[in-house]
């Protein structure tokens, strides 16, 4: 039974893959608990769904592809915050032409090159594939990530409890929800290359959709989320060895399971 | 003129198809603001495409089988409970892409397949999906002639239409249900991502120009028809599915045209 | 400490559309102002003023300090994950660096807050569990953290249980004790008469002075309009609100 659990990481391939998928859940976790509690899980899901053309390209041009992933993003924030402000097609409209305008897009800078670049590595991640520079990437990219939440966690509490006494006590909104989008978006950048701009969100949203509804303090909320982000990654891949699916795939499923799963409980709890 | 090739007929005359819902149901789509959802039930499609592909179904009964069921998710998520609606959605569509992965390692080799599934494809385009779509179209003509008042009511102020006399639920029932059909119908062309494409950006791009509903459903139309053809004619030449070359052609000209008319609002006194 | 001063207050959320005129008044420490007014009226665009959170703005300010202000319980999450001890611990957020653990002295203050305000017992439980009247207290607890000379309160009485009531007035009391300003904006005339101070506001200040003076109907039918309602007796009044307030 043991032997079951541990074989997968025999292979120094899967230990990477690892610690990616952990490195990863210490950053999406928190990010994703401030994410459903400011609403933006809609954000979370166009930004990451926006940046495949920067990802495309990266690979076409041969760059690594955290510089594609995050002119990608910046790209996608751009076009979104532009839609978003025209102020004759309400809010969900303009930001399906956008995302859908530029998924599409993607998919043709990929589908009609002449050397394809690895489509579905890009919509899926590739897990497996992540060598020591991308853990360095993402573990810098992560614990920017984290510090920044820590720093700001007081003053992004202030504004998600109360956003009209916020300035009152210290912490412009405008300002916070603004930060808490450019942390999104780091995030994103961090995530794309080991689950995909497609996939990511599921590590970002369903551990934190899982810790909030086990949990009605903040703190342990944040903790909870690792956790299960954890546990997904560790599941995912243990599943992605032995049944010998995509390993990407394989972790956000679990994770989606996850938050399946508590939300069974609490409501029959 | 040269004569064009079997599959370059079956996939004009399914675009030309397709505007018939893209403008009719489309207007309604971005005044109801329905684009999420629409987006939502070609997503969520994904995984039971892969499977029809391995067991030799028809596609549309697979998606209409994967949007039954999600309707019925959407209407428990909005009765309430811990999860906003939007993340509960968003998970339901994360977990439909990683499921459709997950599926597709097992059933297919090439990884070619799956970018059809999810981007489209001209040439897989068969009379059976020409048939549906017709089908669709015609359905879709006949709601929305005999719909409209209950829609825009239900759209204006959800409140008052049942003192009006009108049945709301069953019309926005039915309305969502138009929806999924012409989604459903859609996927094979533009590809299970990029349903809005063809649903959702032609409509949005003419409200920008107009209130009116006859001329948003008429230009809508129109705008579709127009941009569906050059789609093809792009996809053909650059050997991708119609969903990529439409989102990119539709996107450049909503783009165009909203910068043209944010211009002409700015320039009009207040 | 030293008191509020206002004097030719006007402004608005836009350039050239002022929603609030000429408003002149003072209060010294240790006094309670009623301020009285219709829904969109100006009360909270005054207090959005006076946090210096309005766009457009003229006339001169001296405030004694930074302002806490106490909203009405209905604009905060109620499913954020914060437990009462947690919102009364906010209002030391402001003046703790973001490097900064929250002090001892700071968590005793809320956990006094709380006392005062009749909730310590309640410390732990979830803000979104308790009653309406619970969570307005819970948000003078917050402000009593803070501690600050001005406070500016927004309808705290407004649909809360009496219990509550009682106890939010005995802290008035104790706040006034200490030399302390409140600006209260309610609805209930009655009320305001009880204070030491009543200001009048419909889109412009109307009048303001002792309650004695300042509560008549004339002044009341000039405040709210259409909005008045004189009770029988003539002598008392009631200024209707269109508040729904969700416990």
């Amino acid at each position: 039974m043991l032997a079951w659990l541990t074989d997968p990481f025999a292979s120094p391939i899967v230990v990477r893959a690892l610690a990616e998928v952990l490195i990863l859940a210490l950053a999406c976790g928190p990010l994703g608990v401030w994410v459903l509690l400011y609403r933006d899980a809609y954000a979370a899901e166009s930004i990451s769904h926006g940046m495949l053309p920067g990802l495309v390209l990266a690979a076409l041009i041969g760059v690594p592809l955290v510089l594609g992933a995050l002119a990608g993003v910046l790209l996608a924030a751009a076009g979104i915050a532009l839609v978003a402000a025209d102020r004759r097609l309400s809010g969900d409209v303009g930001v399906a032409v956008c995302v859908s305008a530029l998924l599409g897009l993607g998919g043709m800078l990929a589908l009609s090159a002449d050397t394809p670049p690895r489509l579905q590595e890009l919509l899926f991640g590739d897990l497996l594939g992540v060598g020591a520079r991308d853990l360095l990437v993402a573990g810098a990219l992560a614990g920017g990530v984290v510090v920044a939440l820590a720093a700001g966690h007081r003053r992004l509490a202030l504004v998600g409890f109360d956003r009209g006494s916020a300035a009152a006590l210290g912490a412009a909104p405008a300002r916070w929800e603004l930060t808490l989008l450019a942390i999104l978006a780091v995030t994103t950048v961090a995530a794309a290359g080991g689950l995909g701009n497609l996939l990511l969100v599921a590590l970002v949203l369903a551990p934190a959709a899982a810790a909030l509804t086990l949990t009605r303090r903040l703190l342990p909320a944040l903790g909870l989320a690792v956790g299960f982000g954890a546990l997904s990654g560790l599941g995912g891949l243990i599943a992605s060895y032995h049944f010998e699916i995509a390993a990407g795939a394989s972790v956000a499923l679990c994770a989606v399971a996850c938050a399946g799963f508590a939300l069974l409980v609490a409501r029959t709890g | 003129m040269p004569e064009l090739a079997p599959y370059l007929q079956r996939a004009v005359l399914e675009i030309a198809l397709l505007a018939v819902p893209a403008g009719l149901l489309g207007s309604w789509i971005v005044l109801r603001r329905l684009a999420f959802f629409t987006h939502a039930v070609g997503t969520v499609s994904f995984p039971a495409l892969v499977l029809a592909g391995a067991w030799g179904i028809a596609p549309q009964l697979a998606a209409l089988a994967a949007a039954l069921g999600f309707g019925v998710a959407q209407e428990r998520i909005g009765r309430g409970g811990r999860l906003a609606a939007d993340a509960a959605t968003g998970l339901i569509l994360v977990g439909a892409l990683a499921l459709g992965v997950v599926l597709a390692s097992d059933v297919f080799e090439s990884g070619a397949q799956v970018d059809t599934l999810l981007f489209g494809s001209l040439i897989g385009l068969t009379d059976r999906d020409l048939w549906l779509t017709a089908l669709v179209a015609v359905v879709v003509v006949v709601l929305d002639a005999s719909l409209r008042r209950h829609w825009l009511a239900g759209g204006f102020e959800p409140g008052s239409s049942r003192a009006l006399g009108l049945r709301p639920v069953l019309a926005d029932r039915l309305l969502l249900m138009g929806i999924g059909a012409a989604a459903i119908v859609a996927l094979d062309a533009v590809g299970a991502l990029l349903v809005t494409v063809v649903l959702v950006v032609p409509a949005a791009t003419v409200r920008l120009i107009t209130d009116r509903l006859g001329a948003l459903q008429a230009g809508a139309t129109g705008v579709a028809l127009a941009e569906g053809l050059a789609a093809v004619w792009l996809a053909d030449a650059l050997n991708v599915g119609a969903g990529p070359a439409l989102a990119v052609i539709g996107g450049a000209v909503f783009a165009a045209v909203a910068a043209a008319t944010a211009a002409r609002a700015r320039a009009v006194p207040a | 400490m030293s008191g509020l001063e206002v004097r030719g207050l006007s402004g608005g959320y836009a350039a050239g559309h002022d929603v609030l005129r000429d408003v002149d008044f003072t209060a010294a420490p240790g006094e309670i102002v009623g301020i009285l007014g219709p829904n969109g009226g100006g009360k909270t665009t005054l207090f959005r003023a006076l946090l210096d959170e309005l766009p457009v703005r003229r006339g001169e300010l001296s405030l004694p300090g930074r302002p806490a202000y106490v909203p009405q319980t209905d604009q905060a999450r109620l499913d954020f994950p914060v437990s009462a001890h947690d919102v009364a611990l906010m209002g030391a957020f402001g003046r703790t660096p973001w490097f900064r653990r929250i002090a001892r002295a700071d968590r005793e203050a809320a956990d006094a807050a709380l006392e005062r305000v009749g909730l310590a017992d309640r410390a732990d439980t979830t803000f979104g569990a308790l009653s309406g009247g619970q969570r307005q207290r819970v948000l003078i607890a917050r402000a009593l953290v803070q501690d600050a000379p001005l406070l500016l309160l927004d309808e705290p009485l407004s649909g809360v249980d009496g219990a509550s009531a009682a106890r939010i007035e005995a802290v008035f009391g104790e706040l006034r004790a200490e030399g302390r300003t409140l600006l209260v904006a309610t609805h209930d005339v009655r009320q305001a008469g009880e204070w030491d101070r009543v200001l009048c506001v419909h889109g412009r200040q109307i009048d303001f002075g002792p309650p004695a003076a300042v509560l008549s109907p004339e002044t009341l039918r000039e405040t709210y309009g259409d909005e008045l309602i004189v009770l029988e007796g003539g002598g008392r009044a009631v200024g209707i609100g269109h508040h729904a307030h969700g416990h």
